[in-house]
């Protein structure tokens, strides 16, 4: 019997170093040590063993058993990682790049709104929105724009016939005309017709003058207006408001200045100048950035707000004048073409 | 509008300002200054002017020539090495001696030229800084004397401001205006021109009805006053120098004495002025009228003129002459043969002008301020002096009679200010006294000075020129532009609270944008007005004519986009066009669609996910298809609280212009108030627009009203901690049937079977299956089913059960067949 136990150990030994996967592992375990295994056959053999040899006897089965037991355990190690191994495939270079695309990216004008936002938004303004399809009212009798204007002319405002009819843009009045606004200051006054003072909004969108389409103009462009309307609103609050925006989003450095100017909407009214040493495109020079003043109180008796009681100012500027300074770019076209080597600079 | 230098410097002193502080202050006074141009001879010394004696071949060189030249006593014969062609022995020219510095500060020296000595240089136009022409010497035609400075030949230096005037300031439309603040600026005087008193009519017996017998003004309306005088026996001629170079300095080409003096008016008081040959005037007569319908005139610029019966005309007894303030007619202009003239000024309504030159689409410097407004009160005065320089540059006398047809504008303006108010508006002090001399010195005059208990108030009388100045407010501005609004102190901005959410408009795009961004979409910025075109392939063709302007600029640009997937199929074109790889572009903004007839401006977000032609990579992902772009329409539409599931169907023939039939699908109407559609665009399309690959797409449309702000928080549900039992179910049913169709049918059976027993957590479709086994013309769609009761474990009895009887009834309402 003890050459039998040898002889079955010296096979199990090499036959267990030889298992690869699981099916093999769980043969081999029920060969040796399953109810109907050679090791268990053996251990039956125990009643014929003489008493008193049982003991050594069974020392020896006992020995083979556990030997046997921690081969199929080495096995079974070896046939897990073989599996793991098998799932995860070979090991991979690293450095090979990701063919998945992106990142997406935002466009820079609307980055340069956001920012923008952002600024104004910590200051208490709120982003309002409103239509592109204008009657003449919103953007042009409201704001003090007389009938005779030249801005009014066909010559640089986009009419719609006036057959056009339109289920969500206001009324029109008869003879009055549907245009795509030429500014965003129309949103003011929707603003202002909607709710009651104060108003403290900010209105980013697109406006369209008909223009020859070139370097520096576009048949449609961004705009962003800012509208305050509160008791004693100052001059100095006005002033106060760009610097703030500017060197928000310019630095320390970046300096405002106002020089008197004409507009319809807004006494007295200022043109926004702005120089900040960093701007490649600024360098020590001046550079006209927007337009603003306070609101004309015709505008606000036009809204039916006591001009006696509000005050407030607006200022308004180009979104894409102000990217092309920020940015360095020198041709409005391109933030139309949508080129892709354009697009990821700014991801 | 040009400014000479040296013509403000007659109405203000403006010695020892640079030109830098004179731009400055134009700019601070509220007027942009363009341009800044000097004109006429730079300080020139050692330049003198000199006459050519003789002239030879330059020994050494075949294009030069050695010449003697008379410099004058002072200087006497200088030798000169010359490469000009242009002149003769005996013509006088500029000489450059030693020491001279000509402008680019070239500095002259004797030196040797080829061997040949040359004492200085005989000069070009250009060399001496005035004008571009080098193509020889400055011949001196005048022969002035020799050794004279060229300084005292040549036109005197001068500066030109070329100035935006803004539409508010008429008044500044002119060098006295300009020179008016100016000297308010400076705080130094203005000298307006001496012509208070107009020349004599010499006596009674000068009076001339010949010439012109009567003015009548039968258009009062459109011609409040209007003024004519006579002037016999003038000689028509060239301008004297200083009036000559005044024009030309503001770019104006000098004509005749006559014409030049009505121009130096215009551009010095800002009044046009209009001169007639009085022998032309038929019937001695002038008319200011309408014109009849159907009239016409040949203008100054030779062009003939149709008018109507709202033009108004300057007419003789039998045609118009001049169409009012805008331009007069060849028939009746002065030449060199008149001799007696008439003088016009007049007060014409900017309205009536500029409805004409709208009309004619003719302008002038004329119809230019009368558009904007001249100031009717200092016409009597603008008359008078044009009057005098008539006489002193063309000679002739003043004879009767004189006409003055219509009264005087009334004009009395007085604003009651309160400094407070200044202060007030201003949110910072400036000191009363500085408040006073800012007003004053724009001849604001404070008629009272009146001290109250709430502080002073002031009666601030307005000169006519000023009719922008209405209200305390426009005086607000003018102390701020005199105090300068550079010194505007800086103040930390102040923010009270105003607790507003942004426009839920604004947010949902943010949001859309964001979720387009984070799936690697690249976000584009196109055109809103586009092509007829292509208009026509998102919308029917009537709906094409509605979205177009009345006056587009260019053809391309001529409709309103109805669809945001045309500019972004544009940008993918240019971007394959150009060999980049490109395939997922994305964008917002407004679209038009028309819906009962009506047009609405709708949200849009849109999307396109193109094969990327261009693509070489290592490993490729799974391709984009239907599924893809459905998922990202419904996530898009979900941020909008819209669920586009339910309501999704092919898309219909008409839509197939953009989409390709069997591979795209549309939800929702804009009745509802949104609007989508995804899936394949139209391949034929794509190809004739040579776009290779297939490109799919998605586009999202909300009325902006519509979209609201989030709602109030949700509610937690709980649910249920017992296990949930499955079943899968293959139904068999025609090809042609919805897979949504048959999961509701599926839906609705299950919640009539099992009604409150327990629930049915969810029904899905996992397979769908043709071939062996299906019937030609069936399919099967395999559908997972989840049970799951809140209170306990289900047993499968029940479940089997339910399932089972789920199954008859579906049998028995749809007819189809179940897959074992």
């Amino acid at each position: 019997m003890e050459q039998q136990l040898t002889v079955l150990q010296q096979k199990a030994q090499a036959e267990l170093g030889a298992i690869r996967t699981r099916p093999e592992l769980e043969a081999a375990k029920a060969r040796y040590v399953g109810p109907n295994g050679e090791l268990t056959a053996l251990m039956k053999q125990m009643g014929a063993v003489p008493k008193e040899q049982r003991p050594a006897m069974g020392k020896l089965i006992n020995e083979s058993k556990v030997r046997i037991v921690a081969e199929l355990d080495l096995a079974l190690a070896r046939v897990a990682e073989a599996e793991i191994a098998a799932q995860v495939g070979p090991s991979i270079d690293v450095t090979l790049p990701s063919p998945d695309r992106g990142p997406g990216t935002l466009h820079p004008l609307t980055q340069v709104r956001e920012e923008m936002c952002r600024i104004l938004r910590k200051v208490g303004f709120a982003v309002a929105d409103g239509p592109e399809v204008e009657t003449e009212y919103y953007c042009f009798d409201a704001l003090n724009t007389p009938a005779d204007h030249p801005a009014r002319d066909a010559q640089d405002t986009f009419y719609l016939p006036a057959t056009a009819d339109f289920g969500n843009i206001s009324k029109r009045t008869p003879g009055e005309r549907y245009l795509l606004r030429t500014h965003t200051s129309s949103v003011q006054i929707r603003t202002m017709l909607k709710g009651s003072p104060p108003i403290r909004i900010v209105s980013p969108g697109r406006v369209y003058r008909r223009d020859t389409t070139d370097a520096t103009h576009s048949a449609n462009f961004h705009q962003l207006e800012c509208l305050y309307v509160d008791r004693n609103v100052t001059v100095r609050d006005l002033k106060a408001l760009l610097d703030y925006i500017f060197t928000s989003l310019l630095g320390k450095d970046t300096k405002t200045r106002f020089r008197p100017h004409y507009f319809g909407y807004t006494e007295p009214s200022f043109e926004v100048d702005l120089s900040a040493r960093h701007l490649p495109k600024v360098n020590k020079e001046w550079i006209e950035i927007g337009g603003c003043g306070m609101v004309d109180p015709v505008v606000f008796d036009g809204v039916g707000y006591d001009s006696k009681v509000w005050t407030g100012y607006a200022f308004g500027m180009g979104l894409e004048r102000l990217a092309m300074l920020l940015y360095g770019i020198d041709d409005i076209r391109t933030f139309y073409q949508n080129d892709l080597r354009f697009l990821k600079q700014f991801a | 509008m040009k400014i000479s230098r040296n013509w403000l410097q007659s109405y203000v002193n403006l010695a020892g300002k640079t030109d830098d502080e004179i731009s400055r202050a134009v700019t601070f006074l509220g007027f942009e200054v363009e341009s800044v141009q000097l004109t006429g001879a730079p300080k020139l010394d050692s330049v003198f002017v000199g006459e050519v004696l003789t002239r030879n071949r330059h020994p050494n060189a075949d294009k030069l020539s050695v010449c003697t030249v008379d410099v004058g006593p002072a200087h006497g014969v200088k030798t000169i090495v010359c490469g000009a062609q242009n002149y003769r022995v005996g013509d006088r020219v500029p000489v450059a001696l030693a020491g001279a510095v000509l402008p680019g500060n070239f500095v002259i020296k004797q030196s040797k030229i080829r061997g040949e000595l040359s004492d200085g240089m005989m000069c070009s136009g250009k060399e001496l800084g005035i004008g571009e022409d080098h193509s020889g010497l400055l011949i001196l035609e005048q022969r002035p004397a020799l050794g004279l400075p060229i300084n005292e030949v040549l036109p005197p230096g001068d500066v030109v401001f070329d100035i935006e005037i803004t539409p508010n300031r008429p008044d500044c439309l002119c060098h006295l205006g300009i020179a008016r603040e100016l000297a308010a600026w400076f705080r130094v005087p203005l000298n307006y021109p001496d012509v208070m008193v107009e020349p004599a009519v010499p006596s009674k017996d000068s009076v001339r009805s010949d010439l012109l017998g009567g003015v009548r003004v039968d258009a009062v309306e459109d011609c409040p006053l209007y003024l004519a005088r006579i002037i016999s026996g003038v000689k028509i001629g060239p301008s004297p120098a200083w009036l000559q170079e005044r024009l030309t300095a503001v770019g104006l080409r000098p004509i005749n004495n006559v014409v030049d003096v009505g121009n130096f008016v215009m551009l010095e008081y800002g009044q046009p002025l209009h001169a007639f040959d009085a022998r032309k005037l038929a019937g001695s007569a002038i008319v200011v009228r309408r014109a009849v319908d159907g009239e016409s005139i040949v203008t100054l610029d030779g062009k003939p003129r149709t008018l109507t019966s709202q033009t108004l005309v300057i007419a003789d007894a039998t045609k118009p002459v001049v169409i009012a303030g805008v331009m007069g007619g060849v028939n009746s202009g002065v030449d060199e043969s008149t001799t007696d003239l008439v003088l016009e000024a007049a007060y014409f309504k900017r309205q009536s002008i500029r409805a004409t030159t709208k009309r004619l689409g003719l302008s002038s410097d004329s119809s230019y301020r009368y558009e904007r407004g001249v100031d009717p009160h200092a016409l009597p005065e603008a008359a008078r002096r044009a009057i005098s320089l008539i006489l002193q540059t063309a000679g002739g006398q003043l004879v009767g009679p004189s006409f003055r047809v219509g009264g005087d504008v009334p004009w009395q303006r007085e604003i009651v200010l309160h400094p407070r108010f200044v202060t007030e508006r201003l949110g910072f002090e400036i000191p009363l006294t500085d408040m006073k001399a800012a007003l004053e010195s724009l001849e604001l005059t404070l008629a009272r000075d009146d001290e109250l208990d709430t502080g002073p108030v002031w009666t601030v009388e307005i000169p006519s020129w000023r009719d922008d100045l209405d209200r305390p407010i426009d005086l607000v501005e003018e102390i701020l532009r005199l105090h300068g609004t550079e010194r505007i102190p800086v103040a930390p901005v102040s923010s009270p609270g105003l607790p507003e959410n942004d426009d839920p408009v604004v947010e949902f795009n943010r949001r859309a944008m964001a979720y387009l961004v984070g799936h690697d979409f690249h976000e584009c910025v196109n055109y809103t007005l586009r092509s007829a075109r292509e208009a026509a392939v998102t919308v029917e063709s009537a709906t094409v004519e509605k979205l177009g302007l009345s006056n587009p600029f260019v053809e391309d640009q001529s409709h309103l986009r109805a669809s945001l997937l045309g500019g972004l199929v544009e940008s993918l074109r240019l971007n394959q066009s150009r060999g980049l790889s490109v395939s997922l572009l994305g964008e917002s903004g407004r679209v038009f669609h028309e819906r009962d007839g009506r047009l609405l401006e709708c949200v849009a977000i849109g999307f396109i996910m193109a094969e990327d032609v261009a693509e070489r990579t290592w490993l490729r992902r799974t391709e984009t298809d239907f599924f893809s772009v459905k998922h990202h329409a419904q996530s898009l539409a979900a941020l909008a609280g819209i669920d586009l599931v339910r309501l999704t169907r092919p898309v219909s023939e008409g839509e197939c212009r953009q989409w390709q039939a069997g591979h795209a699908a549309s939800a929702g109407d804009l009745s509802q108030g949104w609007r989508a559609s995804f899936g394949l665009l139209n391949v034929a399309a794509m190809k004739a627009l040579g776009i290779s690959g297939r490109v799919y797409g998605g586009e999202v449309m909300v009325l902006p009203e519509k979209i609201s702000a989030e709602g109030s928080h949700r509610r937690y549900k709980p649910f249920g901690q017992f296990p949930a039992a499955l079943r899968d179910l293959a139904l068999v049913v025609d090809e042609a049937l919805p897979s949504e169709e048959a999961r509701r049918a599926l839906a609705k059976a299950a919640r009539a079977v099992i009604g409150t027993a327990f629930a049915v957590e969810r029904i899905s479709v996992f397979d769908v299956y043709r071939g062996e086994g299906v019937p030609d013309g069936k399919k099967s769609l395999a559908f997972s089913l989840v049970f799951r009761a809140e209170d306990r474990t289900l047993t499968d009895e029940e479940v089997n059960r339910a399932f089972q009887a789920l199954q008859e009834s579906l049998i028995a309402a749809t007819g189809y067949g179940i897959r074992k």
